[in-house]
């Protein structure tokens, strides 16, 4: 079809080639070393198609003040908490494997060739360029297709494990391929893989996602899979199918058969590789059982290693130590370690972040002494210039060191020094995934609340929240407890919106205890702080009606979610924040009516253990006129069977009247006078008294009363 | 009342396309006729006709002087709403209002200009499609050496969720179908009303 258009391509593809040719000529001139006139410039440095693009980004740090770049930068699409954040990269991926399916499944449509299209030979036409083969549909391998080794090759190049296991079956299975490296290949794809399909590298953001993929330590290894019979069938066994399978069975620890096929291939006398031995070396735990045979084993093995001319390298440091850290912990197997690590500086071998990882595991157990060999660490990685990725588990080294430094060094000062070699150059890509990534705050942010300075605590947070890191509930309260000793009103207002914003507002253990912090540091702020807390706790209680109003709606659908009431103490907070006001016409009285409305209704947790904000408020009230408010407050206490009831009652029929207390309770001991003389709202006053000189639990009466009161308190406050 | 006025914007950008059609018509129209004329005139080929008249530049729709294309027409109840870009006519290019296309195919050397012209009008076409009743603005598209960025305003109508949803989709098929990398850059607001620049 495209026969008629090969000569142009090729035509253009020489004409490239001559300007490529004319260009490295001109090139070669400055690289003689001095020329005519004295002057020499620098002979050319080779630059790859993306070293500019990497100059250019390397001019501009990360900005915490935006969200990710995988964002859409618009407010409605900017992600401000954890689960946000996660259906949002997820949804936009959704929508590209959706697409990506219908390129697929109607490739027929995809056939557009915008780099050469037919019929367009006559006229001088610019092809797009460059190709990109990911915009090109992908071939799909069924049970009708015909297919050739190049097939093969192409899904053994590309790792598409089951469209090549599907082309091999095509072209006759074992038999049908006779090219011995094309079968090799095969066999050191299928190894890598154990004939499981892997994640495709295309979907970014569900690699980033998926939670805690942690690799399972168990021989999963297929036995008498289509490796197995691919090895069985070669029948001249080389060095290379052995190290393939060996290395595979070790990677995925069937570690009896590998030592097998091990031992078999040294009496042979066919060399194996040090990746081998390294692969042998990761799975002895799984070959022997006690320490000291294992240790036994594994030295062994160095031993054969070294019979057989091979030099260790530093995965076969990595893979010592992370045998050795399966194991346990103990004397013996850290001193071994120690040894190992030893030994190899002598060699000129590094330990990588994976043998560090694996360090500390061994030594910085949970409940073990406290050993501080993560400082000598990092002394040693500052060192480096560079921290090169080489092994999958790298990932866990930075999450497990902040680990460290939060539960069982909790050390401030490493913390700092870890996370800006963190932040160090490129080292950010070492974070590993979203779920590793917001651990590693965690602990981070923990460690800071406990330990650092609140400037620097402060300083911290509003780098990192929301768009790195959106903190966790537990941490939340770590903030909030921080906030609280260091007396920062302004920030505890703050953090009600926050919670909102992260979508943990409906946390009631978390707003009790931040209701609780405004309490306490409400006295030494300023005034508009004073107002903004009031404000916060205003917000609670309407956020709670809100999310009941939700849920009667909600219940006709479906019931699953049942609210969790605020506690009684929180309802007290509430009322002491809210009864802080100057003026009768705030809007304030109607959050405190409301929160006494709940505690009378029942419909917070509890009873207040501090009963005394209650009758103070209720002073409070009746001074500036709230009769009803004061009445119920007071009712409520008597209610309740609190002995404050009484002298608060007194108390405050005496900042009603205008008289002290004495003429007040000698008034009281004529009923009948006083109900004569006293405002209606008042009169509810003077039944809590009564109420409570009574001794009144009783409901009934209790009940009764109060619907009276509720009547009287509601017609004074419209006064 | 949102859902009306979008359908109202649409059946105006329709009806803008409508002119644009029957203007361009109008004009090969007259173009072949005076071809047909000048063949008549002379015996040389046909090709060198077209080459000569191209670079002569004349403007052969001079008669049909009249412009309407890119206007809109004052309703009686004066309740046609109109974006900023739809109230600034073709005039105010590069004054008031800037391009809808940015590349360089016009360019003298310029390259793939029919595709570009093409590929464009899809894009656009495929955006509106996709994005249905929400897109509340024209569809930029910017082309910057082989990437194409596509922006527009869009409406809250649905949840970001679903918005995110839409832009994978849009981004990955788009790039699928023009072999190239595309980006889209999409600002939202409220409602309709808030791109309302008047009503005429």
């Amino acid at each position: 079809m495209y026969s008629n258009i090969i000569l142009p391509t090729r035509w253009s593809r020489f004409t490239c080639f001559c300007r490529s040719l004319s260009s490295i000529e001109g090139q070669k001139l400055p690289q003689s070393s001095k020329s005519s006139d004295g002057i020499s410039p620098p002979p050319r440095i080779q630059r790859g198609p993306t070293d500019i693009l990497q100059a250019l980004a390397s001019t501009v740090g990360p900005d915490p003040t935006a969200a990710h770049y995988k964002y859409h930068d618009d407010p409605y699409l900017i992600p401000l908490s954890n689960y946000r954040k996660r259906a949002y990269a997820l949804s936009a991926e959704a929508g590209r494997k959706a697409a990506a399916w219908i390129r697929d499944e109607h490739a027929e449509l995809f056939t557009t060739r915008e780099w050469d299209p037919p019929g367009k030979t006559k006229t001088p036409y610019f092809n797009a360029d460059p190709k990109i083969d990911a915009f090109t549909p992908r071939p799909i391998y069924n049970d009708e297709s015909t297919v050739t080794e190049e097939d093969l090759k192409h899904t053994i190049q590309n790792a598409l494990l089951e469209d090549s296991v599907k082309v091999f079956q095509l072209l006759g299975g074992i038999d049908g391929v006779a090219d011995y490296n094309l079968k090799l290949s095969f066999l050191q794809l299928l190894c890598f893989y154990n004939e499981k399909e892997p994640d495709s590298m295309e979907w970014l953001e569900e690699r980033w996602f998926s939670a805690n993929t942690r690799d399972r330590h168990a021989a999963t290894w297929k036995l008498g899979g289509l490796a197995d019979k691919i090895f069985a069938s070669l029948e001249q066994k080389t060095s290379e199918a052995y190290c393939t399978i060996i290395q595979g069975m070790a990677k995925h620890y069937q570690a009896k058969r590998a030592h097998m096929l091990c031992q078999e291939a040294i009496e042979q006398g066919i060399p194996l590789s040090t990746s081998t031995f390294n692969g042998l070396l990761g799975c002895i735990g799984f070959l022997k059982e006690g320490t000291s045979l294992r240790v036994e084993a594994l030295k062994q093995l160095l031993a054969q290693m070294e019979e057989q001319g091979l030099t260790p390298n530093e995965e076969t440091l990595t893979s010592c130590l992370r045998s050795i850290s399966a194991w346990g912990g103990g004397k013996i197997l850290q001193q071994l370690a120690q040894q190992i690590i030893i030994e190899f500086r002598k060699l000129g071998i590094q330990p990588g972040l994976s043998a560090y990882y694996y360090l500390l595991c061994l030594y910085c157990k949970e409940r073990g002494p406290r050993i501080d060999i993560l400082s000598i660490i990092l002394t040693d990685l500052e060192k480096r210039e560079k921290l090169i990725p080489q092994d999958v588990t790298d990932t866990n080294f930075f999450i497990t060191a902040m680990g460290v430094c939060s539960d069982h060094l909790q050390n401030i000062n490493l913390a700092e020094r870890l996370h800006a070699l963190l932040m160090k150059g490129d080292n950010y890509k070492l974070v590993g995934d979203a779920y590793k990534e917001s651990i590693y705050y965690r602990h981070f942010v923990t460690v800071a609340c406990r330990h650092a300075s609140f400037e620097r605590t402060t300083q911290l947070l509003d780098t990192l929240v929301p768009n790195v890191y959106v903190p966790e509930p537990t941490v939340m309260e770590e903030i909030i407890k921080t906030l609280e000793v260091a007396g920062a009103g302004d920030r505890l207002a703050q953090a009600w919106s926050q919670l909102v914003v992260f979508g943990i507002a409906n946390r009631t253990k978390l707003v009790e205890r931040l209701l609780q912090a405004m309490c306490n540091c409400y006295e030494y702020q300023s005034d508009d702080i004073k107002a903004k807390i009031r404000n916060a706790a205003s917000d609670i209680i309407k956020y709670g009606q809100l999310t009941d109003e939700e849920i009667q709606n909600a219940n006709k659908q479906d019931r699953r979610s049942p609210q969790q009431k605020l506690s009684a103490d929180a309802m007290a907070n509430i009322v002491a924040l809210c009864s802080d006001v100057k003026e009768k016409s705030e809007p304030d009285w109607d959050t405190v009516s409301e929160a006494l409305n709940r505690l009378k209704r029942n419909e917070a947790a509890g009873v207040p253990s501090k009963p005394q904000v209650l009758a103070d408020m209720a002073q409070t009230a009746a001074s500036m006129g709230k009769l009803g408010i004061a009445a119920t407050a007071l009712k409520y206490l008597a209610e309740c069977g609190f002995e404050e009831a009484m002298p608060a009652s007194v108390q405050t029929l005496g900042v009603i009247l205008n008289r002290p207390q004495q003429d007040v309770e000698t008034m009281l001991q004529q009923r009948g006078d006083l109900e004569r003389t006293l405002h209606p709202s008042a009169l509810a006053v003077l039944d809590a008294y009564y109420l409570a000189k009574s001794g009144g639990t009783s409901r009934d009466a209790a009940s009764s009363t109060s619907s009276e009161s509720d009547n009287e308190s509601s017609t004074s406050d419209d006064e | 009342m949102n859902s009306s006025l979008v359908k109202l914007a649409q059946v105006h950008s329709y009806c803008k396309v409508t002119k644009l059609y029957n203007q361009i018509r109008i004009f090969t129209y007259l173009f072949s006729n005076l071809l047909l004329f000048q063949n008549c005139l002379t015996s040389k080929p046909p090709l060198v006709q077209w080459a000569s008249i191209a670079a002569s530049q004349i403007h052969t729709s001079a008669p049909m002087c009249r412009v309407v294309s890119g206007k809109y027409r004052i309703t009686k109840k004066r309740d046609r709403p109109l974006t900023y870009e739809m109230a600034n006519p073709p005039h105010y290019i590069a004054h008031r209002k800037s391009w809808n296309s940015w590349n360089t195919s016009s360019l003298k050397d310029g390259l793939r200009r029919s595709e570009t012209a093409l590929e464009d009008e899809f894009i656009r076409r495929f955006m509106t499609g996709t994005w249905h009743g929400l897109t509340c603005s024209e569809i930029i598209v910017k082309r910057q050496f082989n990437h194409i960025r596509v922006a527009a305003i869009v409406r809250r109508a649905v949840s970001p969720t679903k918005m995110y949803f839409l832009l994978g989709y849009t981004e990955e098929l788009l790039s699928n179908w023009l072999q190239c990398p595309v980006t889209l850059e999409l600002q939202t607001v409220d409602s309709f009303k808030d791109v309302v620049f008047k009503y005429i």
